[in-house]
């Protein structure tokens, strides 16, 4: 029994000692540099942190930035990543989130993190890489961590305009490694080609696989994914033979028909998640490598990445609906009624999750958590804990889940989870808006904002540019003279969806 | 050229298209800035851009992107 993802690190290190873990381009990570790395920089933290706060990490898309993860756990806290890349005021916000002590940066994302307000002690990860490893001070940093301390926290899009932090144990995650371990049977044969922005959820398993099966990731270079052909070369170049990538990018090579001119040689399985994967653009991708598996999942960031999956049978038609399947290992899943009681065989509810894989909720925000993390309403003898996922489901007669939708107004954009509420939230804060709301055409995946007031949609997008993440700022921005509403004043929302082109 | 400027301003008003030449290599356009330009030059124009044509030195200004657009419409 594992405590920590510590204790898949040493054996690795051990084990797999001169194995590259993370490779990306030229540059390259093996187990035990990573060992070594993340004892020295833990050694570094141990007496600056306390276990309850987490550490932020602002590192750059290479192979060491997840060594920097795993040294913030080797000083016995939990590691909460952001991008550098992102706008300097949304970046503001979930430094408010965090409250941290200390931010652990790569000395290319220094400069940024030095204008950010941040009071605590900033450090460079590459210039406490040489500090002498104090084995009694990690003895003591690890001794305080149990199965269920706080591993990282990972931000997602809250309805109220501030991101909100969702926190994970050593233990959920080592349950969700080890239980799509085993559906996609991951070896240390296992190439990885990792998409993931490194600071987001998806990129867990990129991760996380190479520490429990001795496998490797290679982080490709965002660029790559708007060059097709070179970012097939990667893959064969590293003879990457498994994916784990969100629909949206799985899409990417599909639409721009990447197919027609080479393929990537020794793909074995794909996985894919985070929204609806387009029937016709998953038969693209099955005509092209006929003998490789490809598995839809499906879960919230609260259910530590996926809880369902569904292992493609066949090949795909254009209408084919593709089911979200059935709970992993160490997931259970039911439905339920608004009134919380379980819906009828083949009915509509909204999917509920538990098991050990639920997150220990949102860090800092107990009343968000108590909303979304409640007592099973179906058990009144004991403490068990559901996450409410907001999206709506039913068991098909062969006992797979099928999804359908949303309860509320989140959306699945370029891989990310918004809710549309702080789009509007973000809107109202240009001058010269005086009304918005914000839609999705989900065929043509834009993201609309509608507006009223005396701004241009020009302003409008660069007020999102400076503050938003890319995948937050509207795709088309319309300008109205006033918003159509119901009779009860609420805006008329599919009045609206009549100005989609 | 002035129907690809507009193309590219609807798709991102906050880039200066007319100076930048770093689009694809300076990280300014991702690809699914990518995908729907694609698109759009492919609907708007009558071509088809292959994943040859997907190459950064033909999308990494305005002026690069029409030089692809006119040659692709002259075959």
């Amino acid at each position: 029994m594992y405590t920590s993802v510590l204790d898949w690190l040493d054996a690795r290190a051990c084990d797999h000692a001169d194995k590259k873990a993370y490779i990306c381009g030229d540059t390259a990570v093996t187990f035990k540099e990573i060992a070594d790395i993340t004892k020295s920089i833990g050694t570094y933290l141990a007496g600056k942190v306390t276990p309850e706060k987490p550490v932020v990490c602002m590192s750059s898309r290479h192979p060491y930035t997840p060594a920097y993860f795993l040294s913030v756990v080797r000083a016995g806290c939990s590691y909460a990543p952001i991008d550098s890349t992102m706008p300097v005021a949304r970046l503001k916000q979930m430094l408010d989130v965090a409250d941290a002590d200390c931010m652990l940066v790569d000395r290319a994302s220094y400069d940024k993190a030095s204008t950010l307000g941040f009071e605590g002690e900033i450090i460079v990860a590459e210039d406490v890489l040489d500090t002498p490893v104090d084995e009694a001070a990690l003895s003591a940093a690890r001794a305080g961590l149990t199965e269920l301390s706080p591993l990282y926290i990972i931000f997602t899009s809250g309805s109220t305009g501030k991101p909100k932090g969702v926190m994970t144990s050593h233990h959920s995650l080592m349950c969700y490694i080890d239980a799509v371990s085993e559906v996609l049977n991951v070896t240390e044969d296992d190439v990885f080609g990792g998409q993931a922005p490194l600071d987001y959820i998806a990129a867990v398993r990129d991760i996380y696989f190479p520490l429990k099966a001795g496998a490797s990731t290679v982080i490709i270079p965002k660029s790559e994914f708007a060059i097709p052909t070179e970012l097939f070369n990667t893959l064969n170049r590293n003879k990457v033979t498994a994916l784990c990538w969100s629909v949206a990018g799985i899409e990417v090579p599909a639409k721009l028909n990447a197919f027609s001119e080479c393929k990537p040689e020794y793909l074995k399985k794909v996985c894919f998640s985070g929204a609806v994967m387009s029937s016709k653009l998953l038969r693209i991708w099955q005509d092209a490598l006929p003998d490789t598996m490809f598995v839809n999942q499906y879960g919230p960031t609260e259910s530590t990445a996926s809880c369902t999956y569904y292992v493609v049978a066949d090949k795909v038609e254009e209408d084919t609906v593709l089911p979200i399947g059935r709970p992993y290992k160490h997931y259970s899943v039911m439905l339920l009624n608004e009134d919380n009681t379980p819906v009828a065989p083949g009915e509509t509810g909204e999917i509920c999750v538990k098991g050990p894989c639920l997150a220990l909720g949102y860090y800092r925000n107990p009343e968000k958590t108590a909303e979304s993390f409640m007592q099973n309403p179906l058990n009144d003898r004991y403490r068990e804990l559901i996450y409410k996922t907001g999206d709506l489901g039913s068991f098909n007669a062969d006992g797979e889940l099928m999804f359908h939708g949303r309860k509320d107004r989140q959306i699945k954009h370029m891989g990310h989870r918004i809710e549309l509420e702080e789009i509007e939230g973000a809107a109202k804060r240009v001058d010269g808006v005086r009304t918005c709301c914000s839609l999705y055409q989900t065929e043509k995946e834009l993201l609309y904002l509608f507006y009223s007031g005396d701004a241009t949609p020009k302003e409008i997008t660069l007020f999102f540019r400076a503050q938003m993440p890319a995948f937050m700022v509207p795709r088309k921005i319309v300008k109205l003279d006033e918003l159509p509403a119901l009779p009860n004043g609420k805006t008329d929302m599919n009045a609206l969806k009549a100005y989609f082109k | 050229m002035e129907k690809v400027l507009e193309i590219l301003e609807e798709l991102r008003p906050d880039v200066d298209f007319e100076n930048e030449d770093s689009l694809v290599d300076g990280g300014v356009l991702d690809s699914f800035d990518i995908v729907a330009l694609v698109g759009e030059l492919n609907d708007e124009f009558d071509i088809e851009i292959k994943p040859s044509d997907l190459v950064p030195a033909n999308f990494n200004s305005a002026k690069a992107i029409n030089a692809l657009v006119e040659k692709l419409m002259d075959e």
